[in-house]
């Protein structure tokens, strides 16, 4: 039983590794290091304090929506529906906090993002639509939601200086900004979630082979349901940060977000077929695209360099993945 | 007086209706019309901004004052299909002018060619269409996105003294107004200030928060920047942000190329410093003037700018807040 609690654990140590293993396992930590020292030989602004908690800032947005997405993932389904739930998101609690006052604006936009969360979760999990579809529907569905709701109008806070709501987007403990802190509690809690909790291993086990976790007494269903629910939650927390960093908000500010999140899941190595990933390696494969971003604008390269760049090291890492996995290069066949 | 119609099928049925009762007055009477002018309208997508739901409203209101024009107003809801049906339907109710606000402007060229091919001449408004299309249409009325830019390129200048260090915060890449208004800039810059450094360009994507991320590495890469070209006050707010958060804000001059709400409060706050008003109610009061003046068969120019003046902390009171 230990032994194959084990497998379910991408952490745990095995003893031999052949050079090609160790980097399908640890491929994406080299990378990570890899960034960092070109980036900081070719520009001396790269590395410093400040400028580190800027692109942990910057990827702590994408970064808190791919927490919960991670989790999405190695339960075997996508989510797609992240972006627009965050334009919808951030559009209610910016809109509501003049309204109601920031603490029910807070409260409704968690009620709300949670409600679509479960329809999701519902539709997928209960019902057994493919993922995919229910969620690629529910992205244009939310879009919409939010045009109505907003009446298309960009939405702003208009007491920006004194509001409390200003602590998730522009204050800092102990010199970390509060975005930062919250993508890095959240992703250590989620990780011990994931790995120490029978929750985490119930999800590997759905993602890995649903039918034979079924067999075992394993309510599928349910499990699904709450990795849909978990993505909306660490949705609505990215919501806070974007709407109080920019104290406003635009019917589109999370269009295109679902790939930028999933881009990151699928850098950190979480099989797209579910049943392994891990909450540490999503928060540094978002990191890199973080890194990426940052270390290319610092170096003064036109935009689509950046687009260029984070494919290439999006296509390296899968194919390393997955040439791990197979323990060859190439396929041969 | 207008008419408005929401449905497509009440649309074919009232062509059908309009196009007997015309041939009908075709055959009682060659050509004693009244000096009354259909004009047809179909738009983008009402209802997604504010500024396309007040352009609607301003010009439902103009052709109510204008007691020559009986107007049908459709909507295309984004739908480049939908609007070229309408065209469609607006040419078998042989209207006397179509305007177009173009959902895609490649895809509706055939169905303005298909309108000057039945006589209807075709008034584009708000955004042109491509240039295949261009020898089709009888006038494009709208903002000059490269006088926008040119004017925040002179307030730059003004507010700088002619001398410093900028960046720019561009629009959605391949966009013609994120092209136009850059263009617009970077042409009359150094015209006016010869001494006013453009030190980097990137895209904010018309998204405040990609705006606010681009500042933050353009402060971290420049200790000293005088001034910040935005290509919408939705963006330059976003850039005002990422400065405020570094303690920059004091030492830098914010412009943008189109006035928000945002930007307009900032002003107030005396936090932004310039930008060019565009109004939706003059969009749509110059789109139907022209169609008039097509309708009568007077001269228009082929390009109809309305006016989009620069507002600043000295002139803002002129001005209401803008809707968007």
């Amino acid at each position: 039983m230990k032994a194959l609690l084990g497998s379910f654990r991408p952490g745990s140590k095995n003893s031999e590794l052949s050079p090609l293993q160790f980097f399908g396992k640890h491929g994406i930590s080299v990378a990570f290091v890899l960034c960092v020292v070109i980036f900081s030989l070719a520009t001396d602004r790269f590395l410093s304090a400040d400028n580190f908690f800027t692109v942990v800032m910057q990827a702590s947005i994408i970064g808190t929506i791919a927490l919960g997405v991670t989790f999405v993932v190695i339960g075997g389904n996508l989510d797609l529906s992240v972006g627009s739930l965050l334009s919808f998101a951030t559009v209610l609690v910016v809109d509501l906090h003049d309204k109601v006052g920031p603490g029910t604006a807070i409260i409704l936009m968690f009620v709300f993002t949670l409600l679509i969360g479960a329809v999701n979760g519902y539709l997928i999990g209960y019902l057994r639509l493919n993922s995919l579809i229910v969620t690629l529907g529910m992205l244009s569905a939310i879009q919409g939601i939010t045009l109505v709701y907003s009446g298309g109008k960009n939405v702003d806070i208009s007491d920006q200086e004194n509001t409390w709501f200003a602590f998730f987007g522009r204050e800092e403990f102990l010199g970390i900004p509060i975005p930062a802190l919250i993508f890095i509690v959240l992703g250590i809690a989620l990780q011990i979630v994931l790995l120490k909790s029978g929750f985490g291993r119930k999800i590997f086990a759905i993602g890995g082979n649903g039918t034979a976790a079924l067999f075992s007494g394993l309510r599928r269903n349910r499990l699904v349901f709450s990795t849909y629910l978990l993505s909306a939650f660490t949705t609505g927390c990215a919501a806070l940060i974007l709407g109080s960093r920019v104290m406003g908000s635009q019917n589109n500010v999370g269009e295109g977000y679902e790939l930028l999140v999933l881009a990151g899941v699928i850098l950190g190595g979480t099989s797209l077929l579910g049943g392994s990933g891990s909450i540490i390696r999503t928060v540094i494969g978002v990191l890199i695209l973080a890194m990426i971003q940052n270390g290319l604008l610092l170096l003064g390269y036109p935009y689509y360099t950046q687009w260029l760049v984070t494919w290439v090291v999006i296509i390296v890492a899968v194919w390393l993945d997955i040439a791990a996995k197979r323990g060859k290069l190439l396929s041969t066949y | 007086m207008k008419v408005q119609i929401s449905s497509i099928r009440t649309i074919r049925s009232f062509g059908k209706t309009s196009l007997i009762a015309g041939s009908l007055a075709l055959g009682l009477s060659s050509m004693a019309q009244a000096e009354t002018f259909r004009i047809g309208i179909t738009q983008n997508n009402v209802g997604v901004d504010s500024y396309q739901t007040t352009y609607e409203q301003a010009f439902e209101e103009a052709a109510e004052a204008a007691d020559n024009v009986d107007a049908v107003v459709l909507d295309a809801g984004g739908d480049v299909a939908r609007q070229i049906s309408q065209v469609r339907d607006l040419i078998q109710q042989q209207v006397d002018v179509i305007i177009i606000w173009p959902t895609d402007g490649q895809a509706v060229v055939p169905a303005v060619k298909r309108a000057k091919d039945a006589g209807i001449p075709v008034v584009v408004t708000n955004s042109n269409i491509a240039e295949a299309g261009q020898p089709l249409i009888a006038s494009f009325s709208g903002p000059n996105n490269i006088q926008q830019g040119a004017y925040a390129a002179e307030m730059m200048c003004d507010q700088l003294g002619g001398k410093g260090d900028i960046v720019q915060i561009t629009g959605q890449p391949g966009y013609t107004t994120a092209i136009e208004r850059q263009k617009g800039f970077e042409d009359r810059l150094p015209e006016v200030c010869p001494d006013v450094t453009i030190l980097d360009s990137q895209p904010g994507d018309w998204n405040r928060e990609k705006a606010q991320r681009t500042m933050e590495g353009f402060l971290t890469r420049y200790d000293n920047i005088d001034g910040v070209y935005a290509a919408d006050d939705n963006m330059g707010v976003g850039a005002l942000n990422a400065a405020k958060s570094e303690d920059r804000a004091d030492e830098i001059i914010f412009i943008g190329a189109t006035n928000f709400a945002v930007g307009y409060e900032a002003m107030e706050r005396g936090e932004y410093h310039g930008s060019v008003y565009q109004s939706p109610a003059e969009d749509a009061r110059n789109a139907l003037n022209i169609a008039i003046a097509v309708a009568k068969g007077e001269e228009v120019e082929k390009m109809s700018y309305f006016d989009t003046p620069k507002i600043t902390r000295e002139n803002m009171d002129e001005f209401e807040k803008p809707v968007f």
